[in-house]
């Protein structure tokens, strides 16, 4: 490698543990910092996430400014419970109504940027188990303390909840280590200093976010990498290492849907960005098979591909920002 | 002392008033394994608690329990104890990750004792909040090795290497509310354990079957001839064993208290059950080894103690009902050292030792109050009278 990114902007949580200095610079920057979780069926963790980040961030430290859940429909009582916990609820299809509406995580990531009034974003997943104030300062410490980055991503050692209440202590980032990395390795080396390109916490300037497009599922997080790099270089972006995280494990056929949307969308970056030439238009659908009583039947996952364009070439919201 | 009796109730719904703090803390300290004798990471997370809900002094006794000190105005005064034990039974592998409800906190030891430890390191804001200061030193002790084979060894070595006297004591357990302990019982915690060698004598005739011998052993326990007076029992609290279905069990385990509020009765207990011991043994030429784990003295104060009335006054204010029973928590080290003390509980909840362990988040507010009137108490001298 020919720089020496991942030792400069490689750092630990814990370096940016006082929070009365982070607050001081965060005013004196005159910044403001706006929370974001995106939620679908969320209520067994999402009252919790509330409670510590409000508790730690707000009331003890005022480093955050607001905390917003946006949410793509749950059936359960996560929006009641965010509610109660005192954040700002919104369902993802009332915001900007009268636009196509789609479902998925990169859909609240976006509209997100319409409705939150901060500065700096800080996207946080609901289902953290083991959340901790962490998650959020150790992601906005590199965005304030330094003038050079505008994007931090987090990185774990992440276990994996399994049954019976039990913890698994490897595993998790399977999709990581076998469909980015390797892709990163063939066409993008510099970018596999980044230890967990799609770890779902990041935050980054309100400026930077609202120029990218945003895929409405699972390839937000590679094509978010790829479109910064593309714009600003890796210069600008940081990683902070969080510690454990514990998360719900998942299938091998929902890593693999996972799996093949990632690769579409770093296929269809990397077409964009002229980077390689596919002489025919790509399929939209994962085709996986289950043995039923003998028989092989065919399970089918569609990916349409739907990206958001940059939210600065929505009107409503270069209206509300007062974006020229 | 009237002043602030009536002055509690409100008290309850104040400190409802900063619950995020409260709950915050006792998520982040209870979500943090702590089996006893692997307590470090807790202690640390408590330690850092603490500094966060800015005691004036953190430190660590001799044996790392963590210390808060609240200063108080009169340095004549011997300080005042808040005492919650670190440790919990559970296994550092089982998931300790709690869900939050509106009233609720379900998560694996919240009741023993995550919620009294969180809470604990909640005093120092709790008290700003009400603006409440004291005339002694309040100082919070978060104490390790304190359950089961643990055997109160943190809080006997605080008390043992603390320098001066001690004005009173408040430990805090997480349920139930209402509990009020003022006593404890002798008690004896045994365990008998049973290894049948693989060349035993007399294998040519039987092969000795581990299980078998401690069940023989806890029916001769059975038959034991107890008195009503003084109180005596013998609690079988723990067995395992074997290793599998159709395999003769090699070794085999039996944990078990005797409890009495008669020292001499606890030792009489023993001495049969050793003999039991032994008998067995010498029948079957097995390895049989009796080992006593932990041992309290029988202790307590009178029902008409100033502290036990004035805890009494607490509660009714507060509309509860003060149940009492003997209790082995560190409250039992205090008086052992002639320290007046009481335990008290926080709140209710369900499935006490269970994983999903539930704890009622709006009774707790109550809970911290009577703590907080208690302390008002012990400062306003209740202990203090000979």
């Amino acid at each position: 490698m020919k720089n020496n990114w991942l030792e400069k902007n490689t750092f630990h949580y814990s370096d940016f543990k006082n929070l009365k200095y982070l607050v001081e610079q965060k005013e004196k920057k005159n910044l403001s910092i706006s929370l974001c979780l995106p939620t679908l069926n969320e209520e067994a963790t999402i009252g919790k996430e509330i409670l510590i980040m409000k508790s730690e961030l707000m009331t003890r430290y005022p480093l955050l400014d607001e905390i917003v859940i946006i949410d793509s429909g749950s059936k359960d009582k996560t929006m009641e419970i965010a509610g109660e916990f005192g954040a700002d609820v919104y369902r993802a299809t009332d915001i900007l109504p009268d636009i196509e509406q789609f479902k998925g995580k990169g859909e609240n990531l976006w509209k997100a940027l319409y409705i939150t009034k901060g500065n700096i974003i800080v996207y946080i997943d609901a289902d953290i188990k083991n959340i901790h104030h962490r998650f959020a300062y150790g992601l906005i410490g590199p965005l304030i303390l330094s003038d050079k980055i505008r994007f931090s991503k987090a990185f774990y050692d992440r276990p994996i909840a399994i049954g019976k209440n039990k913890i698994r202590q490897t595993g998790g980032g399977r999709v990581t280590e076998l469909v980015i990395r390797p892709l990163f390795s063939l066409f993008f080396p510099e970018l596999t200093q980044i230890m967990q390109p799609l770890s779902g916490e990041y935050a980054g300037f309100r400026d930077v976010f609202d120029k990218i497009p945003f895929p409405i599922g699972y390839g937000v997080e590679t094509s978010m990498i790829l479109d910064i790099y593309e714009k600003w270089g890796l210069e600008v972006m940081a990683q902070v290492d969080l510690e454990k995280r514990v998360h719900r494990n998942q299938d091998t056929r929902a890593l693999g849907r996972m799996a093949f949307v990632i690769l579409k969308t770093f296929l269809e970056r990397s077409r964009k960005l002229d980077i390689i030439d596919i002489k025919k238009e790509i399929f939209k659908e994962m085709i996986q098979y289950n043995l039923v009583d003998n028989e092989y039947n065919c399970d089918i996952f569609t990916d349409a591909g739907y990206e958001r364009p940059p939210m600065i070439e929505i009107p409503e919201y270069c209206e509300k920002f007062g974006v020229k | 002392m009237d002043k602030y009796l009536k002055q509690l109730p409100v008290f309850a719904d104040r400190i409802k008033a900063i619950k995020e703090t409260i709950i915050t803390n006792v998520v982040l300290i209870g979500q943090i394994p702590a089996p006893t004798f692997r307590e470090q990471i807790r202690t640390g997370v408590f330690m850092e608690r603490l500094a966060e809900n800015g005691v004036d002094e953190c430190t660590m006794d001799g044996y790392q329990n963590p210390i808060g000190i609240i200063r108080g105005t009169n340095p004549s005064k011997p300080p005042v104890f808040v005492v919650a034990h670190l440790d919990t039974f559970i296994e550092k592998e089982i998931e300790h990750n709690f869900t939050v409800h509106k009233k609720t906190i379900t998560g694996t030891g919240i009741l023993n004792n995550s919620v009294g430890v969180g809470v604990l390191a909640s005093l120092p804001e709790i008290f700003r909040e009400l603006g409440l200061r004291f005339e002694s030193n309040i100082v919070l002790a978060g104490v390790i090795q304190s359950i089961g084979r643990g055997n109160l060894r943190g809080i006997r070595h605080l008390l043992k290497t603390w320098d001066g006297p001690i004005r009173g004591a408040v430990c805090i357990e997480g349920g139930e509310l209402g509990r009020l302990n003022y006593s404890c019982d002798g008690m004896k915690r045994c365990e008998i354990e049973c290894n049948v060698p693989v060349s035993a004598a007399g294998e040519y005739k039987f092969k000795q079957n581990a299980i078998l011998i401690i069940h023989e052993i806890i029916s001769n326990i059975m038959k034991m001839r107890l008195p009503q007076m003084p109180r005596a029992r013998v609690i079988i609290g723990k067995i395992s064993g074997g290793f599998k279905h159709g395999i003769i069990a090699y070794d085999a385990k039996l944990g078990f208290e005797i409890q009495s509020d008669s020292d001499k009765m606890v030792k009489s207990m023993f001495t049969d059950i050793k003999d039991i011991a032994d008998g067995i043994n010498h029948k079957y030429n097995v390895d049989l080894e009796l080992k006593t784990i932990s041992t309290i003295n029988a202790s307590g104060l009178k029902y008409n103690n100033p502290l036990v009335k004035s805890t009494v006054a607490v509660m009714e204010t507060l509309g509860l009902n003060p149940v009492s029973s003997p209790s082995e928590s560190e409250m039992a080290i205090f008086l052992s050292r002639n320290i007046p003390a009481v335990t008290l509980g926080l709140t209710y909840g369900k499935n006490y030792h269970l994983e999903d362990a539930t704890i009622e988040i709006d009774p707790l507010f109550k809970g911290i109050a009577q703590v907080i009137g208690v302390l008002k108490a012990i400062d306003n001298g209740v202990c203090d009278e000979k």
